[in-house]
């Protein structure tokens, strides 16, 4: 399968970057992993006459510990490289699980964080990830500076609220309060090279070691046009004594925030049942994951 | 416009010049006839172009050749060493790992990336390091027990 033709730049910074991004507008795309990209362009899904690469722009593939504070992710950072850092894996247990899910492990070694959540697919893996994590996104163009949270930065399948002119150029997660675990569960037909039938992210904070959750995030991939989060069972969640029954009561809950579709992953009345049962099952895995919380 | 790029091949310096949209898989196979490296689905799903970028197992289809500029690629043809297969070549062919051999190479590269980092994979892990990696004969059992094999014999080989 052929590629149509294009010209590639390669900015050494970023800067030079912005300025091509600004003077090319809508004609230019960004490479970074290509996973997802490259295979639009051979289905000629996207025609960019110009292909922008972030490979030797400095900084862009870190990862980088804020002291008590949080983490700062570069938008090159890896799948594989984000499932595999102990500081992910730790603190930021969501976002690691979810990156060692992404496609396979030839794919992980080349597929990007920023790239997963730019190209916005509802069925993303990150996506949901940092949503139960506080995810504040950097957005840059040559003239302009935001920040953006990630649950304000989707919009619907493939759509965001980035710029033309604007690039993702870094990933700020805060670090979760003490007694806090997380997971990711994601339900395909099969274990790799999958695109999700249902996904779930939850994040959930205790007291302490037996004490009342006192914060639930869930998010929800798969189920709507964007990920969504599950309010309603997050406050139903907030302030009881964690239970298997009350963990299955928030999945219950979590179902009506959701409008799956019927295609050939999987029928919307088999995902509004596994969406109770994932979530439920999350919030088990997160709940026993803060209990082995270490300072 | 062609780009000149300068990478190292199975341990070869090569410079060469590649059109944007030539992919990597299309510059080993094309350019450099290394035809051991075989194209597949053209998209990801196969496996069937895995080689190695830098020690990483990746999909050659889904490379372009200009980002492979200032890198180091194995492929199938770099693995065997003053014509001796590599320990995972010759598990392959003991094992009867190898059925119509399309999707061998590739194969054989996962689980070379997943030897170079844990020489003493539980089975669930090699399983896992080829989940990219379609076999189409369903030769996976015997896949499995070839690279397990290959472990030990590596495993021995280092520590005599």
């Amino acid at each position: 399968m052929l590629l149509p033709k294009f010209d590639y730049h390669e900015p050494a910074t970023l800067e030079e970057a912005l300025r091509l991004l600004s003077e090319m507008g809508g004609n230019a795309r960004i490479i970074a992993g290509g996973t997802d990209l490259l295979v639009r362009m051979k289905l000629k899904v996207e025609k960019p006459s110009q292909l922008i690469s972030l490979r030797k722009i400095p900084g862009f593939d870190a990862i980088i510990r804020r002291e008590n504070h949080g983490v700062t992710i570069g938008p090159a950072v890896t799948a594989a490289e984000l499932s595999k850092n102990e500081l992910i894996l730790d603190r930021f247990t969501p976002i690691a699980l979810a990156a060692g899910r992404l496609g396979a492990p030839v794919v992980r070694n080349r597929a990007t964080i920023g790239g997963n959540l730019v190209n916005a697919r509802p069925a993303a893996d990150l996506p949901p990830a940092c949503m139960v994590l506080d995810t504040k996104l950097k957005l840059k163009s040559a003239t302009t500076e935001r920040e953006i949270e990630v649950g304000e930065f989707f919009r619907g399948p493939g759509e965001t609220t980035i710029e033309p002119n604007e690039l993702l150029v870094s990933i700020f997660v805060e670090t979760p309060a003490p007694w806090t675990g997380g997971a990711y569960i994601k339900l395909g037909a099969r274990k790799t090279l999958e695109i999700s039938m249902v996904n779930v992210a939850v994040l959930l904070t205790l007291q302490d070691q037996e004490g009342i959750i006192v914060d639930a995030k869930i998010a929800l991939g798969a189920v709507a046009p964007t990920p969504v989060r599950a309010f309603a069972a997050e406050e139903y969640l907030i302030g009881r004594q964690p239970s298997t029954e009350v963990f299955h009561e928030a999945g219950a809950i979590g179902v009506g925030m959701c409008e799956p579709i019927t295609d050939h992953r999987g029928s919307m009345e088999y995902r509004c049942l596994m969406i109770e049962t994932l979530t439920s099952r999350a919030l088990n895995q997160a709940y026993q994951n803060a209990l082995a919380w270490k300072p | 416009m062609k780009k000149a790029i300068q990478l190292t091949i199975n341990g070869q310096p090569v410079e060469a010049s590649v059109s944007p949209n030539q992919t990597l898989v299309q510059f080993l196979r094309d350019d450099m006839g290394l035809t051991g490296t075989k194209h597949g689905c053209g998209l990801g799903d196969c496996g069937a172009c895995t080689v190695l970028l830098d020690g990483k197992a990746v999909n050659s289809c889904l490379v372009l050749a200009v980002q492979a500029d200032g890198c180091q690629i194995l492929t199938i043809e770099g693995l065997a060493e003053n014509g001796k297969l590599h320990p995972l070549q010759q598990a392959f062919v003991d094992k009867g790992a190898i059925q119509c051999g399309f999707c061998t190479p590739g194969m054989i590269l996962s689980a070379k990336a997943l030897l170079d980092e844990k020489p003493n994979p539980t089975e669930l892990e090699i399983r896992t390091a080829i989940s990219g990696n379609l076999c189409r004969c369903t030769g996976y059992q015997k896949i499995v027990e070839a690279i397990g094999e290959a472990a030990e014999v590596i495993r021995f080989r280092e520590e005599s």
